[in-house]
């Protein structure tokens, strides 16, 4: 069997070298999508649920195109923050991942797992320095597949299925108190799935070609709801000369969400009973684009230029009415677009230098420019239902214009980068990294930033005869602080006479010392190979994240509410354990298992003096404590009711195969994490009860306190909390691959068809219907962090290698 | 920043040292050579571009920073009118106004709840209006806004304001500032210094009166007494709800009489207004409109919101008294002040110089010419000014206040100065107010970080 062709087969494989050399960053754990359990669900991350030591995946929310959780040893000061997600990668260069604001509609499922060959997670600091402040929470490197040797291969996979809820109990629902006929209204088995993929690639002397298109519906369980995503993909490389290569991959999509009222939004309802949808209408609307292009020239002497440009773009449109009678006699209208843009050019010097035969180095100095330009553009509007006249017909009379609220907002960010990675590595024992990268970011004053690390891995098989491989770094890189505040900020106060003039201050000073929060990463691990059947691996680290940007609330004769002031520490530490079995390899028979689980701790290191007067204040009461801490009232003193965080969490997958049969199932599980669920009836203003709680219905002696409508105060009871610990069967899959059609036919290369499953069976004593419903692990009265119930789905498949 | 353009240099010294190997290789084809060039130039520009300073500065579009902001004089325009709305929304949340002055002294009621607290003197009941109300934070926001205005204005550069915008804005922040001090000292007495001089000092209530003349006294020589609008053309409108020079020399004649200063006061008041500006006259008041941080009262003067109970009415106006049918409109149990002019709340009107040269004089041991301009203040009332005495005079010169300046917010304050308090709010001893009963307590947020602690009345659990 020919792996590459011989016209430019040298040529091609030093260019897979130089180009997986571009940003020079090794993974930790590599995923070959093939050969993993994928999900029926959209979205990238779910195929990963369960697989990585560290890297959790939360399935919060049941609603189609919503994004699951992404956590790998991320930590803010904000459970809901999205900047603790892992960066994303596709091929190497960063993607717009984290979901937008108007439309919620997942980015990680712009492609389909079928398009991926790899998923690289980097997690250790030897490694992630080297994005600097853009993957301070770790990093997944999406690799796509490229074309393979020949002229050309067509792979088709299709399959199709149905969502449905287990044993449904309305009243476990999170939102059913606030709607309860309505509810039973909402969900509904039988929304379907499907899903087509089809991929052409080819190789040769020139490079290699891979193309194709993909299409995914799913219904989900919420009646009229659903969700919808093509794209076209192409992923092209060309040899222009023997030296001189262009890389070109382009991935296109559009995406649409249908969204329902009663189903996914306002649990405020004024009205207990919601009647006819009919005029109801929240379309959602994506267009999703991932482009780059590179460019690689070989030098002599080891040595290549890269360059690699890319873009990433989302356009999200929201357009929403919600009909008079849903609303009381009120009537609302909105519509909101947000264009995300996020522009990369990253140029390198790779030198791949031998000094002996037993030292080597490779070393990598580059250049990296990112610009992000966010635009925001709504306007919604509510009016009354005048007298007569249908809901419809107000539609198209439109707003009172008083009533109507248009919002723009812009935001634009620069950051610029150097970075140099040095490889050395004595014999086939010991590898040496070090790492500088710089980053200078415009939403400083001060702009650089500067980040080293250094790792060393030994492998003590040639030295010491034992198959024990150890490693350690240490390192640091950073969290952008955002907003920008070095330049201080002026707010409009309010019109004066008659609307003719504005009358502006500042809102608060400019505030030099802005930068990044800085973090410290420690790590430590040891593999361990017993034989060719064990894996055992073992990773220490420890985060520890400082200079937060917080608000320092001045004394009221300054005539400024705040200033900004940098400080506070967190720590983050986990020991990741992973087990690898390849119990049973032979022809016809084998068997193979992950087993996974991180232990993590959180804690409050330190604190800003005289925390009462600051944006950190809520944290007074957990200082030394987990910053997931489940902090209440009780009484007039604060005390922790529990945390959010898990004590531990991981995952299981068991993969048989016998001849043409394989079987494979995923469980998840995370153990120790605290749910406080907020009352929907002990809920007051603290004035009208006298700043006294409990009153005569509180489920808890707890409390949180809110800042309510006109800077009322409010206390928010808490009804319970309880222990979120569960086990998942989060997908299985058994297949049969048709061999013997397959040798038959000359074409084919594999036939296979599949049922698959997921989210299949939960074990948890939680009262409500899915353990991480909550992404902040409290229940809200709004439900503002609260996801829709999680259906199960079952769907048969087929796919066909030609 | 040193070792990184070394960092940078060494850098294009790396690309640099591979462009050079790659043009002594002499093997190289054309086109690849071109291409390393290309790409070492490219690699070359962008590490410059990249040290520049200014490529990672980024110019917000949709939000105002504050460097390089007031370069022109409608946006330094915005700066003082910026000192405007925080006055208003000091004075009418929680209509804040009424609070600090008839409502508390028992003369108009306000159709809120909180309102029978404070005329029943309950300030510290615990109620978040009367937390906010108990608070001076947002007087201080004026002073801060008036001090920022001034910067601005004299560091603007050459040719950005004219001499009348650069006087006229100067004045006004001046004023601001000089009300807001005066409004902090007759609310709570002694206060905390925002000067940058002695910032946080603690002041006694004259201190701080003084303080506040100084600033009126240098407005007074800056604002005109009609402002222009944009066209250059004078306005009254915009002059009533501005401060001008009638407003300025009331504000300064009412610190002077605070501080017992009848002579100043007077010379204030006569070396000011001189018969050939009465056309000129204008009042002060503040302008309605929306304030985008917080909901404030849009129409303050409503006959709903605000009104006066039968009885109290015909205490204070007899039965003959012109002005009962000219200030008033009565209907079933309560009389309702006629608002004139809805689109602003009157702090300073042009009625008042008349009662401040009654005063002024009166108190400059002027009997006479105090009484002869008493009577012209009091035009319609029943009474006979003309036989009052030293002794008798202050009682009616209080009451003609009361009567004349019903709504803009001055009645505790007058019942302060003329040592009145007791008088008229019996649930107060002489006692009770040398403790500090007539003043405002102190809002938690006030006393906090600012050395304060509780006056003496209030700290009475």
């Amino acid at each position: 069997m020919r792996l590459i062709p011989k016209p430019g087969g040298k040529a091609l494989l030093f260019l897979l070298v130089s180009i997986g050399a571009v940003m020079n960053v090794l993974a930790q754990d590599s995923l070959r999508v093939d050969s993993m359990l994928l999900s029926n669900r959209s979205g990238v991350e779910n195929i990963l649920q369960g697989r990585v030591a560290g890297l959790r995946i939360k399935s919060w929310s049941g609603t189609t195109g919503a994004q699951s959780t992404l956590n790998l040893r991320g930590l803010s000061l904000d459970p809901t923050d999205q900047s603790t997600m892992p960066l994303i990668l596709i091929n190497g260069v960063p993607m717009i991942a984290g979901p937008s604001n108007i439309t919620g509609i997942n980015p990680l499922t712009y492609f389909s797992p079928e398009q991926i060959e790899r998923i690289d997670v980097i997690k250790d600091i030897d490694r992630l320095a080297a994005y600097g402040v853009q993957a301070p929470n770790g990093a997944l490197n999406i690799i796509m597949k490229e074309g393979k040797p020949g002229s050309i291969h067509v792979r088709a996979n299709a399959y199709a299925g149905v969502n449905f809820l287990q044993n449904m109990d309305y009243k476990r629902d999170a939102f059913y108190d606030f709607n309860t006929t309505a509810r039973r209204d909402v969900y509904g088995d039988g929304g379907m799935i499907n899903d087509e993929t089809l991929l052409v690639d080819g190789a040769g002397s020139y490079g290699s070609y891979l193309f194709g298109l993909s299409n995914h519906q799913d219904k989900g369980i919420i009646k009229g709801s659903g969700f919808g995503r093509q794209n076209l993909f192409l992923n092209a490389k060309y040899n222009i000369t023997d030296r001189f290569s262009a890389h070109f991959y382009n991935n296109m999509t559009l995406a649409n969400r249908n969204g329902r009222y009663t189903g996914e939004y306002s649990r405020d309802l004024i009205l207990p009973v919601v009647g006819s949808e009919e005029f109801f209408m929240d379309k959602n609307r994506n267009l999703g684009l991932i482009s780059s292009m590179g460019l690689t020239y070989l030098l002599d002497h080891g040595i290549t230029i890269s360059s690699v440009a890319s873009l990433s773009y989302e356009g999200s449109s929201r357009d929403m009415y919600i009909p008079s009678n849903l609303l009381d006699g009120d009537i609302y209208a909105s519509s909101a677009a947000y264009k995300r843009q996020l522009i990369t050019w990253n140029t390198s010097v790779n030198w791949l230098h031998e000094f002996s035969d037993a030292l080597k180095m490779d070393m990598t100095l580059g250049g990296e420019l990112r610009n992000t330009d966010d635009r925001l553009t709504s306007v919604n509007g509510q009016r009354s239902l005048e007298n007569g006249g249908s809901n419809f017909v107000k539609v198209v009379t439109g707003y009172n214009a008083n009533q109507t609220i248009a919002l723009s907002n812009h935001n634009v960010e620069k950051l610029s980068s150097f970075y140099g990675t040095w490889k050395f590595r004595y014999k086939k024992d010991l590898d040496v990294n070090l790492v500088a990268r710089a980053d200078g970011s415009s939403l400083y004053d001060n702009k650089w930033a500067f980040y080293p690390a250094l790792g060393i891995h030994y492998d003590l098989k040639n030295s010491l005869s034992i198959p024990v491989k150890i490693n350690a770094g240490i390192g640091k890189t950073g969290v952008l602080s955002r907003p920008e505040v070095y330049r201080g900020q002026l707010d409009a106060y309010g019109d004066y006479y008659g609307g003719n003039y504005l009358g502006i201050g500042e809102l608060y000073p400019a505030f030099s010392g802005a930068k990044s929060i800085g973090v410290t990463q420690i790590d430590a691990g040891v593999t361990v190979a017993l034989g060719s059947v064990l894996d055992l691996t073992v990773d220490y680290f420890n985060k520890t994240y400082s200079d937060f940007t917080y608000q320092r609330y001045l004394p009221n004769i300054n005539g400024i509410d705040y200033i900004f002031e940098t400080g506070g520490k967190l720590g983050l530490s986990g020991v990741e354990v992973a087990l690898d079995g390849n119990w049973i390899h032979s022809t016809h028979f084998s068997w193979t298992s992950n087993l996974n689980i991180a232990f993590y701790r959180n804690k409050v290191k330190a604190l800003p003096g005289d925390i009462e007067n600051t944006s950190l204040a809520y944290l007074g009461a957990v200082s030394g404590a987990p910053v997931t801490s489940l902090v209440a009232w009780q009484g007039s003193a604060e005390k922790r009711i529990g945390n959010s965080a898990p004590r531990a969490f991981g995952g299981f997958t068991n993969t048989l195969r016998y001849r043409n049969i394989s079987a494979a199932f995923t469980l998840t599980y995370a153990w120790g994490q605290d749910i406080a669920a907020e009352s929907f009836n002990s809920r007051y203003d603290a004035q009208a009860i006298n700043y006294d709680f409990p009153v005569k219905n509180a489920e808890t002696p707890y409390y949180f306190i809110y800042e309510g409508a006109n800077n009322r105060t409010i206390y928010q009871g808490i009804r319970t909390i309880e222990d979120g610990s569960f086990v998942r069967l989060s997908r299985a899959a058994v297949s049969w691959h048709f061999s013997s059609i397959s040798k038959r036919i000359e074409a084919l290369s594999d036939l296979e068809i599949f049922v698959r499953g997921d989210n299949l069976l939960t074990l948890s004593r939680y009262s409500g219907i899915n353990p991480e419903e909550n992404i902040t692990g409290s229940r809200r009265y709004d439900l503002m962090y609260t996801g829709t119930p999680l259906p199960t789905s079952v769907a048969l498949g087929i796919k066909v290698v030609f | 920043m040193t070792h990184w353009k070394l960092f940078i240099t060494g850098l294009c010294k790396q690309y640099f040292v591979a462009f050079v190997r790659e043009r002594r290789n002499g093997k190289r084809q054309i086109l690849t050579s071109q291409v390393s060039r290309f790409t070492a130039g490219v690699i070359l520009a962008m590490a410059l571009l990249c040290s520049c300073r200014k490529s990672l500065t980024v110019e917000q579009e949709n939000s105002a920073v504050e460097e390089g902001y007031y370069q022109s004089a409608p946006r330094i325009q915005q700066s003082v009118i910026g000192g405007y709305v925080d006055f208003r929304r000091a004075l009418l949340a929680n209509y804040a106004w009424m609070m600090y002055g008839e409502a508390r002294a028992g003369d108009l009621k306000v159709a809120v709840a909180y309102q029978q607290q404070v005329s029943s003197q309950k300030l510290t009941a615990p109620d978040e209006n009367l937390v906010q109300l108990s608070d001076w934070g947002y007087f201080y926001d004026v002073i801060k806004d008036a001090n920022d205005a001034l910067d601005i204005i004299d560091n603007a550069a050459e040719g950005v304001l004219s001499s009348y915008q650069h006087n006229v804005y100067r004045g006004e922040a001046l004023a601001l500032k000089s009300m807001a001090y005066f409004y902090l000292a007759r609310i709570w007495g002694p206060v905390s210094s925002a000067e940058k001089n002695n910032f946080g000092a603690h002041l006694t209530r004259d201190e701080v009166v003084k303080q506040a003349i100084v600033y009126a006294t240098e407005a007074q020589k800056l604002v005109p007494w009609m402002l222009l609008n944009d066209d250059g053309i004078e306005s009254a409108a915009l002059t009533a709800v501005r401060f001008n020079k009638t407003a300025v020399t009331s504000l300064l004649a009412q610190e002077a009489l605070w501080l017992g200063n009848g002579q100043n006061a007077y010379d204030i008041l006569t070396n000011t207004f001189t018969s050939n500006i009465a056309d000129s006259l204008s009042g002060f008041g503040l302008a309605i409109g929306a304030d985008r941080r917080m909901e404030i009262p849009q129409a303050p003067l409503s006959p709903n919101i605000l009104s006066m109970p039968l009885a109290t009415f015909n205490a204070i106006y007899p039965a003959g008294d012109a002005r009962r049918a000219s200030m008033f409109n009565i209907s079933g149990n309560s009389a309702t002040l006629i608002v004139r002019d809805a689109s602003k709340v009157d702090l300073l009107p042009v009625r008042e110089i008349d009662l401040l040269f009654a005063e002024a004089a009166w108190r400059s041991e002027r009997l006479e010419e105090a009484k002869e301009w008493l009577i012209l203040a009091a035009g319609g009332a029943t009474e006979d000014y003309s036989t009052l005495t030293e002794e008798t005079f202050g009682n009616a010169l209080l009451l003609e206040r009361q009567r004349q300046l019903v709504g803009t917010g001055q009645r505790m304050f007058d019942l302060i100065r003329f040592d009145k308090v007791p008088s008229y709010i019996p649930v107060f001893t002489e006692a009770d107010v040398t403790k500090g009963a007539a003043y405002w307590p102190l809002s938690a947020n006030s006393i906090r970080g600012n050395g304060w602690s509780q006056n003496a009345y209030w700290a009475i659990p």
